[in-house]
């Protein structure tokens, strides 16, 4: 038994470890708390790298939009002019309905100011892994960023804090196969469950045939869940199929964003109403 | 410096290259290191690049770390029973190891009810793993020899 042990306790370690990790994968454990510290040392040591990653990044853009997209850049100066002239034109045939949208807009900036509390923050790194789908925040817990917090853009939602260390935050994307949350179909109020699908696509699920979702139909959250801002746009319909044998319809939805591009982006700093899971973590 | 240049690499090359091409630097060192490095020496080298697997990974916290160390062993084991320093070897070991790690995760994920992988994601992935096998079998040659050369 002895020699059993001795020739094979690298394997045993390894099928231990395995199984450890698949717990830990399954069932977050919270005695693994005490090692945060490794897990924030590790962060300090790579923060620095994803900072020069993310200065190269704008290095090169600033390179390629001040210098080489210069190119032809007279004749569209051209024809942005002409644009601007019959824009005015049109800007003082509805200067009454501009005064309105813009008091409107102070009013809605107003409330969301009162109700929610936002913070930017610059996106400086992607999950490189295959399975995952989530980016970096260069902003972190001494801004008051929490797990669970919302994550958006004027374009649409990004998704939710999944963990948060010092001076830096992870967020799940929407179209991560982890994220969940109640969404509602604009024009028709049809609720459903929205599931990320991976690439730059979600599902939604629990929508049965006789309700009404059409392609092009404009997803939002609804808020019900008190996981995600309501109102907040997900995405557009792209495909929905009825299969006779199933008891619901595939409705995939293509998000409003496009995750790879994105550079900045807010946090709503109010506290998700549900707990989320990931603060045991 | 050399895991600093791998991650600075990664990152970069994050932002313009699609995820498929980018070869997993912080597994193929943990792969070497349980291969080529004997003793305590093997162990150490590994535990950096699991954690930074663990931090730039957006996987449940501490599992990749786990899973990483898993694989640490896993490739002791196969270094000292089945391999043989020849690139069909290495490359064969390499790629079940990372199809190994790949289909766990799609498992586990599976079995938890989400279901983000597709067709297209499944072929991306054989690229995935292909690219960073063949990236693989000469640079663990050619590290394995400069290994043996600062021991002599």
């Amino acid at each position: 038994m002895g020699s059993f042990f001795r020739n094979w306790w690298r394997l045993l370690v390894a099928v231990t470890l395995l199984v450890a990790a698949i717990q830990v994968f399954v069932r977050p454990s919270t005695a693994l708390e005490r090692a945060e510290p490794v897990r924030a040392a590790g962060v300090a040591l790579f923060r620095p790298v994803y900072s020069a990653a993310d200065f190269l990044r704008g290095g090169l853009s600033g390179v390629w939009n001040r210098y080489i997209a210069l190119v032809g850049v007279s004749r569209e100066n051209e024809r942005l002019r002409k644009e601007v002239t019959e824009l005015r034109e049109r800007l003082h045939a509805t200067r009454d309905a501009v005064l309105e949208n813009r008091r409107l807009k102070e009013l809605l900036s107003y409330s969301r100011t009162i109700e929610q509390r936002t913070l930017g923050a610059r996106v400086v790194g992607h999950d490189v892994s295959p399975w995952f789908r989530a980016i970096f925040l260069g902003t972190g817990s001494e801004a008051g960023i929490e797990s669970g917090m919302s994550v958006v853009t004027p374009y649409g939602a990004v998704g939710r804090i999944h963990k948060v260390h010092p001076g830096l935050s992870e967020v799940l994307l929407v179209t991560d196969g982890r994220f969940a949350a109640d969404v509602m179909v604009e024009r028709s109020r049809v609720r459903a469950i929205a599931e990320g699908a991976g690439g730059n696509f979600c599902r939604l699920k629990y929508i049965s045939p006789a309700q009404d979702v059409a392609v092009g139909d404009r997803i939002v959250f609804s808020g019900f869940d008190g996981s995600m801002p309501k109102g907040v746009l997900l995405g557009t319909v792209v495909s929905v199929d009825r299969p006779k044998e199933s008891l619901f319809q595939k409705v995939k939805v293509q998000c409003s964003v496009n995750f790879q591009d994105v550079e900045e982006v807010m946090v709503i700093l109010s506290r998700p109403s549900v707990p989320y899971r990931a603060v045991k973590d | 410096m050399a895991y600093l240049g791998a991650s600075l690499c990664i990152w970069w090359l994050s932002g313009f290259v699609p995820w498929f091409l980018l070869p997993d630097f912080p597994f193929l060192a943990i792969v070497y290191s349980g291969l080529f490095v004997p003793g305590v020496a093997g162990f150490l080298c590994a535990l950096p690049p699991a954690l930074f697997r663990e931090i730039t990974m957006s996987s449940p916290s501490w599992s990749m770390f786990l899973g990483s160390m898993a694989l640490y062993f896993a490739s002791r084991e196969i270094g000292r029973r089945f391999l043989l320093r020849s690139e069909p070897s290495l490359l064969s070991a390499v790629v079940s190891l990372l199809a190994a790690e790949s289909f766990s995760v799609v498992l586990l994920l599976t079995l938890s009810g989400a279901r983000p992988f597709s067709f297209l994601w499944g072929a991306q992935e054989a690229v995935r793993i292909a690219w960073t096998s063949l990236i693989a079998v000469p640079l663990f040659l050619d590290l394995s020899v400069r290994w043996r050369s600062v021991k002599e």
